[in-house]
């Protein structure tokens, strides 16, 4: 049998500027945006200052986990990031989640996490520019010496691209190798029930049951959180230390 | 045919819709969730400061009211003891008059009773005499049972009053 590991599906392709995709994971974007406005419309329906009900609560503990988070790591001067890095945050993890639901996780897809990736990039370089000024900035490149020049350029590009590459290798890894376990299972239980010759019973794949559950609770859970945890702590480290 | 894009790849247009579904969930996720709920924090820490501000002056104005009124009571025993003080006083002056009108008034009240007991004893004396006389008289009359003329009654009489006088 043939295992595919394709990309995200094209659902439509609009015929201007060179064809724009509309992608599975742009679609997969907007539905976890969906949810995500949902759930926060939800969390602060009815929000009081005496007497909070449990779902503010949650919601309050979240916003000082997050609040403590990015005062802790960039400091009281970059406070405005708490939105930012929170919805980069939420973006991220359940991008890598919705697999869970049958989709097909959007960080998954280089494009997006290269997306996320340029726009911390861009954070960085304008922080540089704000604290340096123009000449200080192109200055800061011939640093220490000036023939390290090429060198701190690519270590400068280098960071979006290791990023971007970070974040998609371990998503789309766990898609890949969930996908080679469901397949490598299926023709095992192929093999195994191969001898009975009731057509319909000897093609289902009991192997499937079980094992899969329990490698996604490493590929999809752990890696999903710790990835989105990275990619938010990386972006806040990069942009508070680029002064 | 479903049509794939390559499992790794760049395609443009994908990255500007990562960066405007971004931006869009940033807008959004600032408006509804991270302003309200910051709203209410900074709600809850003004009232929490407030509630600490008030029980602050309470506590101060407590404190200088307990001053005012110890002092108040202080004032008022004192006031209460110079009022004592001075009723004492003027009772004591009071009884002290009281004491002198009434010795006053029982001196000339005695003094009076004792003119009265020597007018009565004057008059008692008087009318005894004239009693004394005219029974004097009749029993002469019954004894001698006889006219006297009046000179010899009128020495006769003189004789027994003085005499009666004497042995008095």
């Amino acid at each position: 049998m043939n295992i595919e590991v394709n990309g995200p599906k094209i659902y439509y392709e609009i015929p201007i500027l060179g064809g724009i995709k509309i992608t599975e994971s742009i679609v997969n974007m907007w539905f976890v945006m969906a949810v995500t406005v949902a759930v926060c419309i939800w969390l602060t329906r009815n929000l009081s200052v005496k007497n909070p009900s449990k779902k503010q609560i949650v919601a309050e503990k979240l916003y000082l986990m997050l609040y403590n988070l990015v005062k802790d790591v960039m400091g009281e001067k970059y406070i405005k990031f708490v939105p930012y890095i929170g919805s980069l945050f939420t973006m991220s993890i359940l991008g890598s989640l919705s697999s869970l639901f049958g989709l097909r996780a959007y960080t998954a897809d280089f494009s997006v996490t290269l997306g996320w990736a340029l726009m911390t990039f861009i954070m960085i370089q304008a922080n540089k520019i704000k604290h340096k000024g123009v000449w200080g900035y192109i200055k800061s490149f011939a640093e220490p010496v000036a023939f390290l020049t090429p060198l701190n350029l690519v270590s400068e590009i280098a960071n979006p691209i290791s990023m971007a590459f970070r974040h998609f290798g371990n998503i789309a890894s766990g898609v890949v190798i969930t996908s080679l376990i469901y397949g490598a299972l299926a023709s095992l239980s192929k093999t195994v029930l191969g001898f009975i010759p009731n057509d319909f019973i000897s093609q289902i794949p009991i192997f499937q049951v079980g094992l899969p559950a329990i490698l996604s609770i490493y590929f999809d859970l752990f890696t999903s959180f710790l990835q989105a945890y990275i990619i938010s702590m990386l972006t806040m480290v990069y942009v508070s230390g680029a002064e | 045919m479903e049509k794939y894009l390559d499992f790794v790849t760049i395609d443009f247009w994908e990255i500007i819709f990562t960066w405007v579904n971004l931006l869009i969930l940033f807008l959004l996720m600032k408006k509804i969730l991270f302003k309200p709920i910051k709203n209410i924090l900074e709600q809850r820490e003004n009232e929490v400061n407030s509630m600490y501000s008030d029980a602050e002056n309470a506590k101060n104005s407590a404190e200088s009211m307990e001053k005012e009124y110890t002092r108040k009571l202080a004032d008022a025993k004192n006031e209460a003891n110079e009022i004592v003080k001075n009723a004492t006083r003027t009772a004591e002056l009071r009884s002290e008059e009281i004491i002198r009108t009434a010795q006053e008034q029982a001196t000339n009240i005695k003094e009076k009773a004792n003119k009265d007991i020597e007018r009565d004893k004057i008059n008692a004396i008087n009318e005894a005499k004239k009693d004394i006389s005219e029974i004097a008289v009749s029993i002469a009359e019954k004894v001698i049972e006889k006219d006297i003329n009046e000179k010899d009654y009128d020495r006769l009489i003189e004789n027994f009053i003085n005499e009666m006088g004497d042995s008095e």
